[in-house]
């Protein structure tokens, strides 16, 4: 397999006596969407965060494009490539949708400290904006605050902030929650093209997007990975069924 | 235009008005009056910039006020008295000129705000208010224990300082002056509110962890709105030391940082002329209500909990509407 974009080396992280993260590994790969599921409270998001650089692990080393960046702060990591969504919808909620995803496109740019031109009339923020807002299929929603979006719509704004800080990796942390199905189905289609543009590490509850897409399921339970294998493998396993999956799959 | 535009300009047109009309009735108090508006109104922009922009509830900004006072008056009386401010590492010799005390006092309030905010904006909510208010309160003591400048008593410099051309001593011109300083301090809001480091320091204040997110750090942005703020609050703090001809250590007090959030809680947070508005309406009331009254102060407390409670967009939004930043 070609080099890793992502190489997460025996990561370890408690909270008190709780071990949220316990000595996991995982590599995400070029083009890839590498799907992480388990019960809730296994340490997903947790699991997140360190790759992001929100939490700091107690031991363990991340490698991001073969380099260590275990030093970096996540403002640091965003602008390298590392490219995240919340689980909990996180938008600027007073900015319309455009002026969301200028700020993103502005992060990546790295240069916020600009005082004099509005932003609104600087092409270099507005024009790769729209293209990003077209991208997830919201241009008709580019002057609309961000808090009177739907859930869904809410949802590809995420995307399209995270497309426009030109990410080497997506982190998604649970997408389709709260979304009915056919939003979930949109977002399918969005995030299976997305794979092209970056590979994604992808935390979903929904088990029929998560079969649709992974190329790599990796089953995370108590801070522990029990199992790494393929859509199929990951079905027949019986100890992922006993662990998890249970009568879903 | 939209409504509020018409409404800011209808606020500054009144205030220059009020000036205008006081200036034919030879109404020199009415002048006076409407030069400390501007002056809080500057002191309220200033504050604005991290309060509304910014959503970080500093309340400490009376320290900024009171250095740029007190920059003010220690020029002034040094000028006076002939001696140096001081000789090393060089020679700081007084001064009566505006244009030689501005740039100081506001590099004073500047470093001091570059330095409370270094610190305090390691914390947030409502440890940020208790650290900049206990910074302003260090130096409030520090003003009244330094026997050199007054302490307790402050310090009078008798002779309002000059601006070349103007007769600063002529109260409308030297409203001139104050009303001049108020509308460079808001287009230069409106301009920094608008750019790309206003649209970081907005997101900071609505989500931060978004701004993270997006590799943008919301600490060197907030440090910069934070230094601005003080240094225009410490020009406010020199013109009215000006005003007065007197500095004292009450510019420093925590009084002071509770009126200046007044006159922006007021008028509206995080909207342009807020501060105008707000200190329009504060200076009116203290004028038509403290000679009625002692208790006008209460009045105002009542007036800023209906405010807080139904028209979180002070009195700009009232008249003007909601609007999102
Ligand atoms: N900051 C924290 N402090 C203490 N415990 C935490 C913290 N964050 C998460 N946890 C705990 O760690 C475990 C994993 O949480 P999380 O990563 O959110 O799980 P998941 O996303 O898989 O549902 C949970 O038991 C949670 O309560
Ligand atoms: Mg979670």
């Amino acid at each position: 397999m070609s080099e890793p974009i992502l190489d997460l080396h025996n990561l370890r992280k408690t909270f008190g006596a709780l071990t949220a993260t316990d000595d996991v590994s995982l590599t995400l790969h070029p083009g890839e969407i590498h799907a992480l599921i388990g019960p809730n409270g296994a340490g997903k998001s947790t699991l997140i965060k360190l790759i992001s650089g929100e939490l700091r692990p107690d031991s363990g080393t991340i490698r991001f494009e073969g380099q260590a960046i275990d030093r970096l702060g996540p403002a640091a990591r965003a602008r390298l490539g590392l490219a995240r969504s919340f689980q909990v919808s996180a938008v600027i909620p007073g900015f319309t949708v455009l002026e969301n995803v200028m700020l993103a496109v502005q992060g990546a740019s790295g240069a916020s400290f600009r005082f004099l031109r509005p932003a609104l009339r600087d092409r270099a923020l507005t024009e790769p904006a729209q293209f990003h807002i077209a991208h997830v299929g919201m241009g008709t929603r580019a002057h609309m605050p961000a808090a009177d979006l739907s859930h869904g719509e809410r949802r590809r704004l995420e995307i399209a902030m995270a497309l426009a800080l030109r990410p080497r990796a997506f982190l998604l942390d649970e997408p389709m929650a709260g979304m009915g199905t056919e939003g979930a189905r949109d977002l399918t289609a969005i995030l299976s093209e997305l794979r092209t543009e970056a590979p994604i590490l992808l935390v979903e509850h929904d088990m029929d997007a998560v079969f649709a897409l992974a190329d790599r399921i990796s089953v995370l339970v108590y801070g522990r990975i029990i199992a790494t294998g393929t859509v199929a493998e990951i079905r027949a396993s019986e100890a992922v069924r006993a662990a998890y999956l249970g009568d879903a799959a | 235009m939209t409504r509020e535009a018409a409404l800011n300009a209808a606020l500054f047109v009144a205030l220059i008005g009020t000036a205008l009309v006081a200036q034919a009735l030879g109404e020199g108090f009415i002048i006076t009056l409407a030069t400390k508006a501007a002056i809080f109104a500057l002191a309220g922009v200033g504050l604005n910039l991290v309060l509304g922009y910014g959503g970080l509830v500093s309340f400490g900004h009376a320290a900024f006020f009171g250095l740029g006072g007190y920059a003010t008056g220690i020029l002034a009386s040094h000028a006076m008295s002939g001696v140096p401010v001081a000789t090393l590492p060089f020679t700081l010799n007084g001064s009566t000129e505006m244009l030689a005390i501005w740039p100081l006092a506001i590099a004073a309030s500047g470093l001091a705000a570059l330095a409370i905010g270094a610190l305090s904006l390691r914390t947030s909510g409502v440890y940020f208010i208790m650290v900049t208010l206990a910074f302003a309160q260090m130096i409030y003591y520090l003003a009244i224990s330094w026997p050199a400048y007054g302490g307790e008593d402050g310090l009078s410099f008798y002779v309002r300082n000059t601006f070349p051309g103007l007769n600063t001593f002529d109260p409308i011109q030297f409203f001139a002056i104050c009303a001049g300083l108020l509308a460079a301090a808001l287009g230069l809001v409106a301009v920094l509110t608008r750019s790309r480091f206003g649209l970081a320091l907005r997101a900071a204040r609505q989500n931060e962890s978004r701004v993270v997110a997006v590799g943008i750090r919301p600490y060197s942005i907030r440090l910069l709105a934070f230094m601005l703020s003080g240094m225009i609050v410490g020009l406010a703090g020199s013109l009215y030391a000006d005003l007065n001809r007197f500095v004292s250590p009450a510019m420093l007090s925590w009084h002071m940082s509770g009126e200046i959030m007044v006159f922006v809680i007021l008028g509206g947070v995080g909207r342009l002329f807020g501060p105008v508005a707000g200190a329009l309406a504060y200076i009116a009331l203290e004028h038509l209500l403290g000679g009625v009254s002692d208790y006008w102060q209460a009045l105002l407390g009542l007036l800023l909990l209906a405010i807080v409670i139904y028209a979180p967009g002070g009195l700009i939004g009232l008249i003007a509407g909601r609007r999102h930043v």
